[in-house]
Order: C-alpha cells, then structure tokens, then sequence
C-alpha cells in the first residue's frame, strides 16, 4: 500500500500554526514555520516565494504623522461642509418638532416655566430690584440667553459623540457637530424669543433703542457658547463621564447667574473676577441693560466677556482640532 | 500635486487601543507607568504596519486578506475619516467611498436628504447634485421613497442607495468594501456594470471582497494585507494566486477530520503517471475503507484552495474494512493553468457524514492559461465533468 501524498497524519496540537502565532519582532508567522515542522511527513510547506519582508515593532519617529494647527486650511474645509451643518441642522430641528405632538411648542414651555417660577421664588420670596420693568419681562429676558448658552453648551458638547454613526464614514471636520448643535440651540432660542414681543405688548412698555447695541452683546455669548461647546466636545470623546456631569453643571450654574435677579446682587469687589469667571453674567446684564432699560452697554464687563469668550474659542478649537484625528478611533 | 483620481500611500501604520470601547481611570495609569518605563506599546495594538502603494488615475486596485487583516482600517485612512499613527496618505480629487456597506448614508436622514448631504460632501454644489438626482434615484430603485427615513428602508434598499450615491456622483477616487456580498444577483450585475462603466470614463477604483473571483473579474492589481502588514502585491491573478497558496497551506495544517470512512491514500495523476495539463486527463486513484461495511456516496471536487469546489463528481461506493482501491477517470481536466486542490467527501443516506469534506493534496496543473475575462466579468464555474469509475 503507498503512503498517501499528502498523509492525514494528525498534526500534533503544538505543531499546529496558530494564525495569531507571530514573533516579538513581528516576523510573519511563515518565516517561522520552519521551527513547527518537526513531522518529517510535512513534505507541503510554504511555496518559496519571496513575499516576506521584516517590519520593525513600531514606525520610526520621524514617520509620526503630525497635523500642523493650519487655520486657515480647518477653516476652508469647515466651508466646504456648510451643506452639511445645513442639513444637520434640518434633521435636528425636523426630529424636535416633528415628532413631538406639542411640537414647536416646546421652545417656549421651557423658559415661560422658569420664568413662572422664578417670578413666584424671586419676586415675592426674594423680592429682586428690578427698577421700574416687570419681573416677568426681567427674568424671560435673562433666561432665553442663558437657554442658549446651556442648551448650546450640553448639546454641542454631545453632539460629535452623537453622530458617532457619521463619524466612521463621512469625511469632514468634526467640528460641524457641535455648530449644527449650536444652531439649532439658536433657533430654539428665536422660537422662544417670539413670546417677548406679547410680554412687551402685556406689560406695556417697549424695547429700547439701545437694543441695537443686539448684536455686539450677541457676538460675544456666541463666541463663549461655541468655544465651550468645541472644548467639552473634544474633551468628551475620551472622557466620557463629562457627559452625565455637564448637565448637572449646568443646572448648579442657573443658579449662580444673575438669570432671576441681577447683576447687581453681586458685591461689587468681586464682580470683575466674577465677570470673567462667568462671562454669561454680565452678556445677560448687557442684553437688559440695552433692551429694557435703553442704556448703552456696560463696557467694561462686557469686555471680560468678551477677552472670555476670545480665550475659550481659540482654545477649545485648537484643543479640538489637536485631538480630532483621534476622534473616529474611540467612537 | 498629484492628478486628480490618484492615491498616494506612503508607510501608513495605524494602531488602536486594546479595548477601544473602555476608557477606565486604571487602565489610563497602566499606561502612563509604562510609558515612563519606556514602552509605550502597552495596552495597544497594531493595526496597520507600515502599508505603502501608490495608485493611478483610471488604474483599479483590490485589497485582499482574511477577516480583521486590517482591510476596513486601510479604507478608513485613504478615505480620511480616520488618521494613521505615522505616515501619509494623499488623495487627489473627490473621493467616493462605500465603506461597510451605507457609507455615508444617515438613517434619520431621508433619500433625497442623504443625496445632497452626500453630494455636499463629494464637494459637488446643489444644482449639479440636482443634475444627477434621477439617475441616483432610478439605479437604487428607491423613487417612491426617496422622501422616507433612511432607516424604514429594507437592508437591501439602502445598501443601493449608498452604492447608487458613491458611484454616480462622479467621483475621481471610489472605494468599494464588500458591496456585492448583500446584494441580489440583478443588482450584484448592476453594481459590477456601473463599476464597469466608472472605471471606463477614469474613475480610479479601490475594492475590497473576499470573493475572490470579483476581484478577479474588476482590479487590475491587488495587496494582499496579512494581520496589517502587507504581504504581497502586484498584478491581481499573481497575488490572488499567492492568497489561495496560502489558504491551501491552512488548510493542510488543520486537523484532519475523522469519520467512520476513511481514506487512505489518493494519487492523482495524468495518463500514465504524466503531470496533470489543462484539458488533458486525469486519473485519480483513492484507497478506502470503512469502519463496517457501508455503502455511500463518494463526492469529489477540484478547488481553488477554498472549499468551494469548482467541480464535483460523485459515484455509490461500497466499502468495509477490507482496504479497496477506487479509480475515477476523467477524460478532460476543465481547468485553466494553477493550482488546485482536490477534495473528498463521503455522505450515506440521510445526508449523514461519513467522511468530512476536506482537502486531499494539491494538483499543479500545467498547460495553457485559462481565458482572461474582460473587465466586470466575474468567472463563476457550474462546470458538468463527465467521469468513468474503475470499482
């Protein structure tokens, strides 16, 4: 009887090539397979074909990739996804409101229920100054500016590691996540802002011209909510616990700013230090200031805010920018 | 600058975390101690070592490699949604990718909403997206819903629909992964004709399948990666055939597998003990016996190293303990030049297994080449061998 070409010998378990079974050096497993064939039967190895190279245990560090922080090529890539913070945009909004059976409605329960309370807590309990403006139209002008900053805050903070499913698969700059949230947080904050014009025409009074002074105050809280938003986003990726802490921070937060009362509760030897700190404080006192009361705003706080807002939006879009490489590998 | 439609990959490496989906305080300590103590390999992974190529405008390469050899990972990099740890990769033009089956498709997203989200992308503007449209819409076959969630899509809808995006918005780079293995047979023929047709107007195209004879029919060139190194690469019939090589040598270490037939020797040969050539004969001699006398129905089949046959041949056999010798004469061997394997099975009545279908030894087949096929035609091989047995 010949023996079979290709026996059926079993091969012993420790003669068997594991397909994980690689050297420290990370020579492939073939170049070693010579060590395994003890059996004088194994006359099939590999074929001789010269398709095996050694490859070093790590890349040589002049190799490292390195992105250099180029604003101005993150920002004409940022422009080139415009379509796609546009369409974001729509599909939040559309999956907020249309779903919902109170719809757009709910833009405005929010900051009339805090408003409704802080006028029972603040007023009769606490009884806040507000000169001669109603408490109402006082505590809804502070709350739609800090529904943004916070709504903005905690959803552009989440939002890249929300769209984890895109992250893998679309090619952009991360940072149209936390935009798109950050629109759509504005937009809820117009829709809210609709009810203002029936507070004025209730209470009878009217806007001041110094509201024109809008969107300087504006440009300043936008730039501290973006900046914070990025920062948080990038840091969240990979601390994820941020995400259950923001909120509850957010909430402790309502508390110590001025968005019952005002700014003037703050004694005033610690109010520089307080304005910087927290930058929404004296953005919420310059948009009553303008708009209430008609005087111009309170430069020097606002520039707090502002030198604030300039600080946390370079740093947290470089710090996002430096860590964005990294984002679709923990997602 | 590179022209539009090339890849320039200059030794990537990539690496991951261990656990990528645990970020534990403790864990993050380990890590820096060891990074102290100078070994900063600890608690990671490579997933990628050093992977060069560089690819034309209009050429069409395939990546090759068993499962987790790193394949999705390399695509994750040339399309730039992830980053490698060291080296570079250039890409010129509008790059369309398809990766894990819905690219860049959003299931909360609506059709029409993920063509122009795509298309934005792709760097293209709405009216030339708009141009495009119904095209997109007729190839997915989606026009009665194009104004529904993506995510109330069948799998099969939406996997046309990501295919039908990254194909016909033009772009100069499209990367396929594993698209035709979840496709009906009609829209496998529709994806390989439009691949086809990109690649014509110079669409450069990057593909990744593990059905080989796909890759065979559409990629001039392929890289066959091996645990994230690359092990091979060139023209696509010599790397498919150092790809099957190796599949074949797996399979002769595994264990054999055991049943109450056993088969003793098998010897394969041409006439009268001449090597095996394309078209000519094959005479295969097989030696069996049998626990207790049985009878069963004796399958054996020639294989490209997978255990996919390309032919079968079967015959009733009856055997016992006394060793027998069958012969199986085959007048025209029907395969082109290359290696193969031959394999055996044996079943009983009941589709009971006597003897597990494995591989046997290798045949080398000399000879003429096998046709090529031309460009989008996949080779698939219902090949009827007519056969004689000497019992």
């Amino acid at each position: 009887m010949p023996a079979r070409p290709n026996p059926p010998t079993p091969v012993p378990r420790h003669a068997q090539r594991s397909p994980c079974a690689r050297s420290r050096l990370g020579i492939p497993r073939d170049e070693q397979s010579f060590h395994y064939h003890g059996n004088a039967t194994m006359t099939m190895t590999r074929p001789g074909t010269p398709d095996v190279h050694v490859t070093a245990v790590a890349p040589p560090p002049e190799l490292r990739f390195r992105r250099p922080f180029d604003l101005h090529r993150f920002l004409r890539e940022l422009w080139r996804a415009r379509g796609l913070m546009r369409t974001l945009t729509e599909r939040d909004l559309r999956a907020r409101y249309k779903q919902a059976m109170l719809g757009v409605a709910w833009a405005f329960i929010g900051p009339v229920g805090f408003a409704v309370v802080f006028s029972v807590f603040f007023n009769h309990v606490a009884k806040v100054p507000t000169g001669n403006v109603p408490y109402i139209l006082f505590s809804y002008t502070g709350l739609i500016p800090w529904g943004f900053f916070a709504g903005g805050v905690v959803s552009g903070a989440t939002a890249v590691m929300n769209n984890m499913v895109l992250l893998n698969k679309v090619p952009c700059p991360r940072e149209v996540f936390p935009i798109s949230a950050i629109v759509t947080a504005l937009v809820d904050a117009a829709i809210s802002a609709l009810v203002l014009p029936i507070m004025f025409l209730v209470t009878g009074r009217a806007p001041q011209w110094a509201s024109l002074w809008f969107p300087i105050v504006f440009i300043v809280h936008l730039a501290i909510t973006l900046g914070w938003a990025l920062l948080l986003a990038g840091v969240l990726m990979y601390v994820r616990d941020v995400r259950h802490g923001l909120p509850l921070l957010m909430q402790l937060l309502l508390f110590a700013t001025p968005v019952g009362y005002a700014l003037s509760s703050v004694p005033s030897s610690w109010v520089n230090i307080y304005c910087f700190l927290n930058p929404i404080a004296p953005v919420i006192d310059n948009y009553r200031r303008t708009i209430l009361y008609g005087f111009a705003p309170d430069w020097p706080h606002l520039g707090l805010a502002a030198a604030h807002g300039l600080a946390v939006l370079l740093g947290g879009y470089a710090l996002f920018k430096r860590i964005e490489p990294g984002f679709a590998d923990v997602a | 600058m590179l022209p539009d439609g090339s890849l320039h990959v200059d030794r990537v490496w990539k690496r991951f975390r261990d656990d990528r989906h645990r970020a534990l305080l403790r864990d993050e300590i380990a890590r820096l101690r060891a990074r102290r103590k100078g070994d900063p390999s600890v608690g990671w992974r490579w997933a990628l070592r050093d992977i060069s190529f560089d690819v034309a405008p209009g050429e069409s390469i395939a990546l090759i490699g068993m499962n987790g050899s790193g394949k999705s990972t390399l695509l994750k990099v040339l399309v730039g949604v992830m980053f490698p740890y060291a080296g570079r990769v250039e890409t010129a033009g509008r790059v369309g990718a398809l990766i894990e089956v819905r690219a860049g498709i959003h299931p909360e997203l609506t059709a029409r909403e993920n063509i122009f989200m795509y298309g934005t992308l792709l760097g293209l503007k709405r009216p030339a997206i708009s141009a495009r449209f119904d095209d997109i819409v007729s190839f997915a076959g989606v026009e009665e819903a194009v104004d529904r969630q993506v995510k109330f899509y069948s799998s099969g809808m939406s996997m046309r629909l990501g295919f039908a995006v990254a194909a016909f918005l033009e772009p100069d780079l499209l990367i396929v992964d594993e698209v035709l293995a979840v496709g009906d047979a009609e829209f496998q023929k529709r994806c390989l004709d439009r691949m086809r047709d990109v690649l014509a107007v110079g669409t450069t195209l990057v593909y990744v399948s593990h059905d080989l004879p796909t890759v065979q029919a559409m990629c001039q060139r392929a890289i066959w990666i091996d645990h994230g190194e690359q092990r091979r690469t060139g023209s696509t019939a010599e790397v498919l055939g150092a790809y099957r090589r190796s599949i074949e040598e797996h399979t002769d270490h595994e264990q054999v597998r055991l049943g109450p037939v056993r088969v003793l020797a098998v010897r394969p040969a041409g006439r009268d003990g001449q090597p095996l050539t394309a078209g000519g004969p094959m005479q295969v001699e097989i030696d069996i016996a049998a626990d207790v006398t049985r009878t069963f129905d004796l399958v054996l089949g020639v294989t490209e190293a997978t255990s996919t046959p390309i032919f079968l041949i079967q015959t009733s056999v009856e055997a016992s303990s006394e060793i027998r010798t069958l012969c199986c004469n085959i007048t025209q061997l029907p395969v082109g030049a290359g290696n193969y394997s031959l394999w055996l099975g044996a079943f009983g009545a009941d589709h009971t297994v006597v003897l597990p279908w494995q591989s046997f030894g290798h045949l080398a087949v000399g000879g003429p080449e096998l046709t090529p096929t031309p460009t989008g035609v996949v080779r698939l091989s219902p090949v009827y061998v007519p056969a004689t047995w000497e019992k």
